[in-house]
């Protein structure tokens, strides 16, 4: 269940890139044990959003903050973990040497490093290959791996972009079932395109298009207007839904 | 930051790419090593004969020092070309912003990578002329400041790698950077060199007048801070430019 205080809160955060406006005056927040979908069309800033969450980008407007505090807070970071849409690997490295690198650059000490890397190997299904080198990996292994540094210090905020791409359809279920195990005592936020995937994980849905939120409700509430809302969207008759 | 030098540094052990390197460049300092010292010896009627005229370190232990220089204007460009831009293609810098490095740390850490094998490379060529220690009198002052310049010297070669990494899209294109830059550096002074004028902002932009004295075994303030300089300069544009990518993107 999501407790009632937000854990995460965007007020209204704005982002240029390249010249282009991105993300538009969003505003959202998500509570613990939520799962937040956040669905859009590509290039609706949906990894742009993530990445500022993520501390990856600055914000030019707004703010992010968790907990109340602002992400310039390095323990605050500490708190979030980030699965880029592009699976960041460093290919001649094993499993095992990829995710100790991960724990120290979280400053996590031996003994931490060790706990988390052999609890997320077997959550993950991957104590059989902590040898293999990540450039050998298939790209499902891959992004389990991904998902393993984003877990490995154990935080509170899990931000996951677009974690089902290129997964066949067993390792989507596993993932979806994965996902919902991991929310129960943190937040998550997903990104996609796939109406599927949130209708599978999600509690909360926020649509975004051209930068904008343009719909932003409980899942469980209607779901009809999820689809319509979307549609619209992605038929480009969007207005502001909720 | 030193979480990074020593991922940076493992990352460079499993590469087949820096033994291979490291290997090929001790074969040839030691080939030029012994060409040098079989010359040397050729010598020795003639030098033992002129009372007064250079000796070991300076026609044998010092060159040979200068031959890594020279042949760093190759490798520290590419050992550092991956460094940021490696990374940039791999998409794990978002991983190191995410994980709250700062730049300048992200920048150090690769820095400190980079001279560490530079270093290495260097101490274990400057261990060829002291095994011949026990049967010549080398001068150890003199051989102790072509030690420091030349480690300054490869240093500076590693910010300048590093700086033209983060600038570059592709470590081939950084690689390319900075060696132009290292090139240029040392030849800026070549044709005043050549015509024999000397003096001007030229002559102090150039490396090699700031090299040279310390082959000779003359550790002088303005050359140290000349190197250090170069290297501070190169890291801040490096430190800046990653900064620059978290705001701009």
């Amino acid at each position: 269940m999501p407790s009632a205080s937000p854990l995460l809160q965007l007020e209204h955060v704005s982002r240029r890139l390249a010249g282009r406006q991105v993300v538009d005056d969003v505003t959202f927040s998500v509570a613990r044990g939520e799962v937040l979908g956040l669905l859009g069309v590509n290039g609706a800033g949906k990894s742009t959003t993530l990445a500022m969450i993520a501390g990856v980008l600055a914000p030019d407007e707004g703010t992010v903050k968790l907990d109340g505090r602002d992400l310039h807070d390095r323990s605050v970071r500490a708190r979030i973990g980030y699965l880029p849409e592009n699976v960041p690997l460093w290919p001649e490295l094993t499993v095992h040497e990829y995710l100790d690198a991960c724990g120290r650059l979280r400053g996590m000490d031996r003994a931490a490093r060790k706990r988390s890397i052999d609890r997320e190997l077997l959550r993950l299904d991957l104590s059989g290959m902590a040898d293999r080198l990540g450039g050998q990996l298939s790209l499902g292994q891959k992004r389990r791996l991904g998902l393993a540094q984003a877990l490995l210090h154990d935080p509170e905020l899990l931000v996951l972009d677009e974690p089902g791409n290129g997964l066949d359809p067993v390792q989507t279920t596993q993932l979806r079932e994965l996902i919902r195990t991991l929310s129960e005592s943190r937040a998550t936020i997903i990104s996609t395109h796939v109406l599927s995937e949130v209708e599978a994980m999600c509690d909360r849905v926020v649509i975004l298009h051209e930068g904008q939120v343009r719909f932003d409700a409980p899942l469980a509430q209607d779901r009809g207007a999820l689809d319509r809302a979307f549609l619209g969207v992605a038929r480009g008759k969007a207005g502001t839904v909720a | 930051m030193f979480s990074i030098a020593r991922l940076d540094l493992k990352r460079l052990c499993v590469r087949p790419f820096a033994w291979t390197l490291g290997a090929i460049t001790l074969a040839v300092v030691a080939w030029l090593f012994l060409l040098g010292l079989n010359a040397f010896l050729a010598a020795q009627p003639k030098l033992a004969a002129e009372p007064g005229v250079l000796g070991y370190t300076d026609l044998v232990a010092a060159p040979h020092l200068l031959t890594f220089v020279q042949l760093s204007l190759l490798i520290a460009p590419l050992i550092t070309m991956h460094a940021i831009a490696g990374e940039r293609r791999a998409h794990t810098l978002p991983l190191l912003f995410a994980a709250g490095l700062a730049p300048a740390r992200i920048v150090l850490g690769k820095f400190f990578a980079a001279i560490s094998y530079l270093w290495l490379l260097l101490i274990l060529i400057a261990l060829l002329p002291l095994t011949l220690a026990h049967a010549t009198s080398p001068d150890w002052g003199q051989f102790g400041a072509a030690l420091l310049g030349c480690a300054l010297c490869v240093a500076a070669f590693a910010a300048i790698g590093i700086a033209c990494s983060a600038f570059a899209s592709h470590p081939a294109v950084a690689a390319m950077a900075a060696l132009l830059v290292v090139l240029v550096l040392t030849m800026l002074d070549a044709g005043a060199r050549i015509s024999g004028v000397q003096g001007g902002w030229l002559d102090y932009l150039a490396l090699p007048t700031h090299l040279t004295p310390f082959m000779h075994g003359l550790v002088r303030s303005m050359d140290v801070i000349y190197f250090l300089l170069i290297i501070a300069l190169s890291l801040a544009l490096a430190a800046r430019r990653l900064a620059a990518e978290k705001v701009r993107g």
